[in-house]
Parts: C-alpha cells; structure tokens; sequence
C-alpha cells in the first residue's frame, strides 16, 4: 500500500496541516527511541493501518503519537515507550486552569501571566519526573514517600542569598541583557539595580532571594543624605518589592532582606564600596550610625503599611539578634521599634545568632550558618553567594504507620528514606551540572557569568536540603502521644530528629556534598502528604490527621512544630520547639500566632531578649491577623466577615501562611484547615479574655 | 526550697505569662475575687458577683509556675475583682516578694488605708488606679454609695507615695460624657500617667451595657490628644489600643452629649 493512498490530512505541532507521511514516525522512532529502523517501520505500517481503517480524516500529531506508543507497549518496548512520550496536558485541565485560580502557592495571582507559570510548571515536572530522576525516586515522590519541591523549576536551582556588593562592584552587567550599566553612583540608582537583579534572579532560581546585611551596604550611599531622603529610600525599596507582581508569573519576588542593628564582626573591618564602584577609604565598621539610620526607616516604613494599612508581604524583613547587638547604642530603642512592627503588623523575623555564628538567612526560614571559608569571603562581600540546589522532604507520619510501633523498623525506614533524598540530590545535581556546562550559551547563563575569577553560582558552595513533614505526627502513631504530651513523646521526637542529623554529616562526607537539614516550609506538601496517607493508611490515618476531614481541610504539622492547636504559653511553645533548632542547621522557626491581639512592644521586646537569653531557639516571628475591606480600603485586625468600618462582606484575610503574608483566599484546603486550629495565645496577648482560667 | 503556703486570699485566675499587663516587660497575673463596685460596664462580671463559682487556684502551683519561668517573669500583677478587699492581700504579696517577683496592684482606690499600708511597708512596686468618672458623682459610675473622699485620697496618696503608678480610665460611650474624661483629666493633672482605655462590650455587668458600641479609633485618639493637652507637659500617655474596633451599624462619631441616657 503506497502512503498516498490515505487520503488524511495531519495536524502537526508546527500550526500547519500536512498530508499523510509514514516515514515520519519512523524517522522519530529512530532519531528518540533506541529501536531498530525495521521496527520502527513495522511499527508505523501497524499505525497507518489502524487510522486506515478508522475512516478518519484529520489526525492530531499527538494522536499519532499515542497510537505509536501503544504499537511500543505491546511489543514490551517500555524503555523506548518512555522515551517517546510526550508531555502535556488534557483540554479539560487547560480550560480549568485558565479559569480559575492556582491554590497550590499563594504567591501566585490569578491572571494570563499566572496560567504561563502553571502550563510550563505542568510541563516541567513531568519533564523531572521522566528525565531527570530515576524511576524510583519519581515513584517516591509521585506516591509521597517524599517530595521534591519546586519540580516545575526543575532547571534552576532552588534559592539564593547573595549581598548587594556584587551589584555595587560590577553594575549590572548581565549575559545577553540589552545594556550594560556600570556600577551605580546614586542610591536610588543602587536601587533600581538591586530590584532588577533581583528580578534577573527570580527567572534562574525557583525559590526565595535573599540580600544580606542590606542596610549595612547601603550605609556608605546614605551618607549624606536627609533623614526625610532616607526614608524615602527607605519607602522605594518596599515598594518596588512588594510591588514586584508584573515579573515571572505575575509571582512578587520572593525576596528577603537581612539587617543588622550592629556591624557584625565579620565586616566591621572589610573595605566599604561606595559610589561607582569605588572603595571609600572607610571600612563598614565606620558606617555604623548610617546603617543604623538606614534600618530604623525602613521599619518606619514597615510600621506604617502599605496605602491601605496593610502589612507588606515582600520584602521580608530578618533581624539578626547576636550578643553584640546588646552592646550597641540604641539597641533598645531599636528592638521596641521592630517590636511594634511585630505586635502591629506580623513583618519582623528575629534570628538568633549566639556565640559566634554568624548566618544569612532566607526563603520562608533557610538560614546558612557561615563557614570558616565564608568568613574569609567576607572580606570581599561580593564573594558571598549562596545557593541550594534543591529541597526535598521526607513524610514522617507515614514511615511510623509502615514502622508498626517497631523502634529499630522506624529509625531504619527513616534511614531509607534518606538516602533516597540524597539520591534525589545527586540525581538533580548531575543534572544541574549539564546545564551549567553549557556556561554562558547555556539556560543558565547568569549563573555561569564570571565577573570575579569564579561564576556567579559557586557550584561547590552549593548545599542540598532535607526537611521533614509531621515529626508530631510520626511521634504520635508511634508512641500514641503527640510531643507535647509528654516528655517521653518530645524525647522520642528529639531522637529522631538527632538520628536525621546524624546521617546528614554522615552522608556529606560520604558523597562530599553540603546536605543540611532544614525545616520544610510545607506550604502545600503537609496538605499533600495528608492528603496521600488518608489515601493509602485509611483507616488509621484517619485518626492522626489533623484539621477536619469532611471538608478536605486536612494537614499534617509542619516540620518538627508542636501542635498548633495545643493552648500552651508561648514560652513554653519557644523553649520546646527550639530544642529542635540546634540540630536542624539550615534554619528553623516558630510562630506566635497573635489573632487579633496587639500586646505591647516592649513586652515583645523583653520576650524576644530572654528568648535568645534562655533558650536554643534559632527564629521567631509573631503572627497578627487582618481583614482589609476592598471597598473602603481600610484594614482592621482579626479576621471577620465583615469590614469593621463600613460593614462591606468584600473583605480579604491576610496573615502568615508560612513564612510570609498573603490573602486567606488563596490558601490551600490544608493551610485553612491549620488556620482554624491555631491556637492564638488571646489570654496571653491580649486583654480580652476571662477572668480565670478555664 | 521547701515550700509552705502563706496566708492568702484564694486566687480565682492565673495568667503565667501577660504581653499587655505591665508595660515594659512580661508579667504574670493574679485574680482574686470579689469587689465593692458594681459598675455597670464591668467586663469581670462572673469574679465580682459570683466569686466562688470559680475554682481556686492553688498557691502552691502558683510558686512552682513561678519558679519555673523565673528567668522569663519577674512581674506580677495583682487584679481583681478588687484585691484591697482581702486582708490576707499583706500574706500574699509578701509571699510574692520572698519569691523575688516585682509586684504591681490594680485597685479601685476605695481603701486608701491597705494602700498606704502596702507602700509604706514596701510590698508592692507599682499600683494602677482606675478612676471610673469625675469625683463629684462617684456613685454614678460605679454603681454603689461610695465615699467620694476615699477616692480623692487615693489618688493624692498615690501621686505623692514615690513608687511607680499609672492612673486609668475607661470610656463608654452614652454613659460618659466627652467632657467627663476632660474633667477627670483635670483633677488628675500634674500627674505622670493617664491612660484612657476603649470600652469593650464583650460582656458587662449591666446586661444593658453589652449593646453598647465603643468609639472608633478615630474617636479614642482624638479624646487622647486632648486629654495629653490638658495634662501638663504632656504627661498622659496615649496608650496604644490593644483590641479591635468593631463599629457595625450606626456611627457613633457624633455629639455624644445630646444621647447622654
């Protein structure tokens, strides 16, 4: 039978229609598959004449496609099947997703932008879980054993943290960029180069970019300036990042920045770099009073909220507590302002740094303790930058239904688990490593660009995240009390915990890669994993989930959090939970969630001083809740359903999801139904509460 | 150390750990129960009128709670009810001291004797006086004959007595007259700190008083300014407010005088 003869029109991924032409299957048998060219040939005659006798007379490319995958199944050819197949997305969940909103990262608006982010997402974690991961580590995360984060970013790397130093030596000076713009001479011209690098940033990384000490290296720009020019500085910075929707995805950058009251040793003595690029002839530690006047405006500015009085999501601003901000001038004056910041609008994150760590942090709590080769980057800040590749996290509770109250079962699963983690790492290393390989040809161009003797991505800095899921949970099945039950449950928790850190330093000098444990953020993975677990453990999951499981709103608790439910002091909840923090190096949090209440500042402030006095806690951030009125553009505290000034229902909820602020009605069914059970310390907080105790 | 339990009134609520109730610092909290006022917007109803249907808290948990947090809280606060009406209050307080606490009294100002006593034997740090309206209609305010002489002694002695304290005042719209708040201010004048609180209808004594809504913030900060106006050298402290506002339905922004009930 002559091709010619199907009288068939195709319509190809090219927007054209073709006539029939057999030899094109073969030819793409041939140049995907590993096959042999009398297969292929076999093959496409058994397609033809199944369409044949079909009597169709339009043919998709993609149905063709199909059809030839099916001919590879039957033979047994899996292998080739594989390599033949193609990515996409049903009609149906097209149409669905350009129409309604993405609730798997509230940081995503819903908008044409938005859905570009999401299709390509959808291709790209298809893409990981074919190509760039083994079958049993995607089979891991597709059943959710373990989850890989960010898989539609699977070409970039997963978060950044780098120092406004690069931009103020080099200017922006970017691979392929239209122009050059040599180092700034203005402040407000550092600034535009700072938000746009960031935003150059967001496009090569899939996660959170963090600057380090901003108001330290902004200080030697500052002088001079006028305390009303300051804070209009101050007030353009926030805005332009908290106002970041028109870059990937209509997504604001996810952008951290970290400030110091003090000149933190490690730069007191380091050059400063002024205007233009140019060393002052100062070092940083001489810009003390100006840094200072730097962060004390940019906390005006977060004090005072956006036009409608809301708090800003982005930037997220980190304080970084250490024992010699104790012996700065006018740290008190400082903390009782960033406390009223907290108390008032939720912004402040206070990182402890005691002894002599000295950190950066980011992302919603990734934090790297700085090495000893990092402190000699320190002398040139332009050197440090940080990154990790990728974050992975374990499911916890379901390692402790499959453990069946067997100690040595459980610690050993953990133990597997792991290591496919680290399986996982290395998988996406590799794969990193080709796309950079390609250097400044490449995808990742920026990160390749070489402006000081090494790229600007420091592949060997590189680290490789663990995070666990539901420690409480795990501790829960297993032992039959959460962790705050009992300090025979906690132990039990600790235990497990110490065993993960354990393997991290084992495994890193095993594979000579930076594996850190970190604190999952668990936006949507707790949903996920509890969502899979009632799937597959019913019923016991059933028992052990948290949140309301009629209505969906399910989760597990993040990371090694207590009960967030559970009445407990906060004291009680910071000392508790920071006995994890020692031993999870890339960071950790807790919340105090506030609901409504407002106490005072300086209670805050004395709280945060005798948190980082006497206990291991590693961060703490204090959660109010808002409703703001779309109608009259005001914003009252709590969440209601109402306007509280003119009565309107067209209110939105903002408060922390994670590590950041958002619209209520953007969170997943997980997070709703956490945010029901948080237990907001109202007796603690505020004077709207019994007389006696219940 | 060993413990053993002082003489002291039974303690009817225990907050370990307050961020709102001494400024400055975290503080722990004691009620005790009872009071001799009735005022109509009372949000403690329950402690005043019916004291035993609360159950004690040991002292002995007290002091192992205390201990516990030692590192964190080293404030007190003593409210109420109204805890001048305990004599074994001298018991208590001593006891707070021996465990080396800071101790601040919330009172009413009608027993200026137990104050004075309190002072002068050196048992309490701070005393914060709520003063309910001005003087010359006492009875009004807090719903009983009161002996309006007490109340001005109180408030000489605690100006004058050298330790820390904080008058108080609280604004309930259609019982207070605008005008009342400027006239407490007045005779409070010269003193370091006035703080006017917003009204929170939640529950109240007079059941009556539960429909009442609070001023708007707008309104709260506009009395504030003018009541710092009157007191010298701006010694009244505005005090943040620390709850929410919820003005549903008719605004009550308006002159308030002409809906005095």
């Amino acid at each position: 039978m002559e091709t010619t003869d199907l009288n068939l029109f195709v319509r190809t991924s090219e927007e054209s229609i073709s006539g029939w032409d057999r030899s094109k299957i073969v030819d793409a048998l041939i140049r995907e598959t590993l096959i042999d060219r009398d297969t292929a040939g076999e093959i496409s005659k058994e397609v033809e004449q199944m369409i044949r006798k079909s009597g169709i007379q339009v043919i998709t490319a993609p149905l063709i496609r199909e059809l030839v995958n099916a001919r590879l199944i039957e033979k047994g050819l899996e292998n080739s099947r594989k390599m033949h197949t193609r990515l996409g997305m049903p009609l149906y969940d097209v149409d669905s997703l350009i129409l309604h909103p993405n609730k798997e990262n509230a940081n995503v608006p819903h908008g044409p932008e938005a859905t570009n982010l999401t299709l390509a997402e959808g291709i790209k974690k298809e893409y990981a879980l074919l190509s760039v991961f083994s079958q049993e580590v995607a089979d891991a995360h597709m059943n959710g054993d373990i989850h890989l984060h960010d898989l539609g970013f699977v070409d970039r790397p997963y978060c950044s943290g780098q120092s406004l130093e690069y931009i103020k030596k080099f200017g922006l000076d970017l691979p392929h960029s239209l122009s050059m713009a040599k180092p700034a001479k203005h402040p407000e011209v550092l600034l535009a180069h700072l938000v746009k690098f960031a935003a150059a940033l967001q496009s090569h990384f899939a996660g959170a970019i963090g600057w380090d000490a901003i108001n330290i290296f902004f200080a030697p720009y500052v002088e001079g300036m006028s305390d009303n020019d300051v804070k209009q500085l101050a007030q353009m910075l926030i805005f332009e990042f908290s106002q970041q929707a028109v870059a990937r995805g209509g997504q604001a950058i996810f952008t951290d920045i970290n400030i110091y009251w003090e000149i933190p040793k490690h730069f007191v003595n380091v050059p400063a770099i002024g205007p233009g690029g140019k060393f002052t002839g100062k070092t940083y530690g001489e810009y003390e009073k100006e840094a200072q006047r730097f962060a004390w405006k940019l906390f005006e500015v977060y004090k005072e909220g956006d036009g409608a009085g809301r708090p800003f999501f982005f930037p997220k601003p980190i304080v970084h507590i250490t024992e010699k901000f104790f012996h700065t001038d006018g740290h008190m004056d400082f903390l009782n302002l960033i406390s009223d910041v907290a108390s008032d609008k939720g912004n402040t994150y206070y990182v402890f740094d005691r002894g002599e760590t000295a950190k950066i942090s980011e992302c919603c709590r990734l934090s790297f303790k700085l090495e000893e080769s990092d402190l000699l980057d320190a002398k040139e800040p332009w050197r440090m930058r940080y990154c990790a590749l990728q974050n992975v996290s374990l499911n916890l509770p379901r390692l402790a239904y499959m453990a069946k109250n067997d100690d040595t079962r459980l610690f050993n699963l953990i133990t597997e688990r792991f290591l496919l983690a680290v399986r996982a790492h290395k998988e996406k290393r590799a794969f990193m490593e080709k796309l950079l390989s390609l250097g400044e040809n490449g995808p990742l161009a920026l990160l390749t660009m070489n402006r000081d003797g090494m790229p600007y991505l420091r592949f060997n800095h590189a680290s490789h995240l663990i995070g666990m899921v539901g420690l409480n949970e795990m501790v829960q099945i297993h032992t039959g009390e959460e962790m705050h039950v009992s300090k025979k449950a906690l132990k039990f928790g600790i235990k497990a915990i110490a065993h993960m850190n354990l393997l991290t330093d084992h495994m890193r000098r095993q594979e000579n890669m930076k594996i850190v444990l970190e604190q999952t953020p668990a936006e949507s993975t707790s949903y996920r994993f509890a969502r899979l677990d009632l799937r597959y453990f019913s019923p016991h999951s059933g028992r052990i989930m948290k949140g309301d499981i009629a209505s969906g709103e399910v989760y597990y608790t993040n990371s090694t959090h207590l009960n967030v439910k559970q009445a407990m002091n906060p004291i009680e909840r910071v000392t508790t939970e920071g006995l994890f923090h020692p031993l999870i190096e890339a960071g950790s949090i807790s919340h105090v969630w506030l609901g409504e209440a407002q106490p005072s500042k300086e209670a805050i402030a004395d709280f945060v001083i005798k948190t980082f006095k006497h206990t291991t806690n590693d961060q703490i951030a204090f959660s109010p809740e808002f409703t703001t009125c779309n109608k009259c553009h005001r914003t009252g505290r709590g969440l209601a359903d109402a306007c509280s000034y003119c009565g309107s229902t067209d209110v939105d909820g903002i408060t922390r999801i994670t590590g950041y602020f958002t619209k209520v009605s953007s969170w997943n069914k997980g997070k709703l139904g956490e945010l029901k059970d948080r237990y907001r310390n109202v007796e603690y907080f505020s004077e709207k509460r019994k007389a006696a105790n219940e | 150390m060993p413990f053993k339990a002082p003489d002291c009134p039974a303690v009817k609520g225990f907050i370990e750990t307050s961020f709102v109730d001494w400024k400055g610092n975290l503080s722990s909290v004691l009620f005790l129960g009872g009071c001799n006022f009735r005022c109509p917007y009372c949000h403690n109803k329950d402690l005043v009128l019916n004291p035993a249907g609360f159950e004690d808290v040991p002292i002995e948990y007290i002091a192992a709670t205390l201990r516990k947090y030692k590192n964190w809280v080293d404030k007190i606060v003593i409210t109420g009810g109204e805890p001048t009406l305990h004599m074994s209050l001298f018991g208590l307080i001593g006891f707070l001291k021996t465990e080396g606490m800071k101790v601040k009294l919330d009172t009413n100002g009608s027993n200026p004797s137990v104050l004075k006593g309190l002072v002068s034997e050196g048992l309490i740090d701070c005393v914060a006086m709520d003063v309910k309206g001005p003087l010359d209609r006492y009875s009004r305010w807090c719903g009983i004959n009161v002996d309006e002489r007490k109340i001005s002694e109180s408030i000489e002695f605690i100006q004058g007595c050298g330790i820390d304290y904080q008058f108080r005042m609280t604004v309930v719209p259609f019982f207070h007259r605008e005008e009342d708040v400027y006239a407490v201010a007045r005779h409070l004048e010269g003193a370091k700190d006035f703080v006017i609180q917003t009204f929170r209808p939640d529950v109240t004594l007079n059941r009556a008083f539960s429909r009442i809504r609070p001023f708007s913030p707008q309104k709260m900060e506009q009395i504030r300014k003018n009541v710092s106006g009157i007191m010298s050298a701006g010694s009244a402290r505005q005090q943040d407010d620390q709850r929410r506002f919820s003005v549903i339905g008719p605004n009550n922004d308006g002159d308030m005088d002409n809906l005095y009930t």
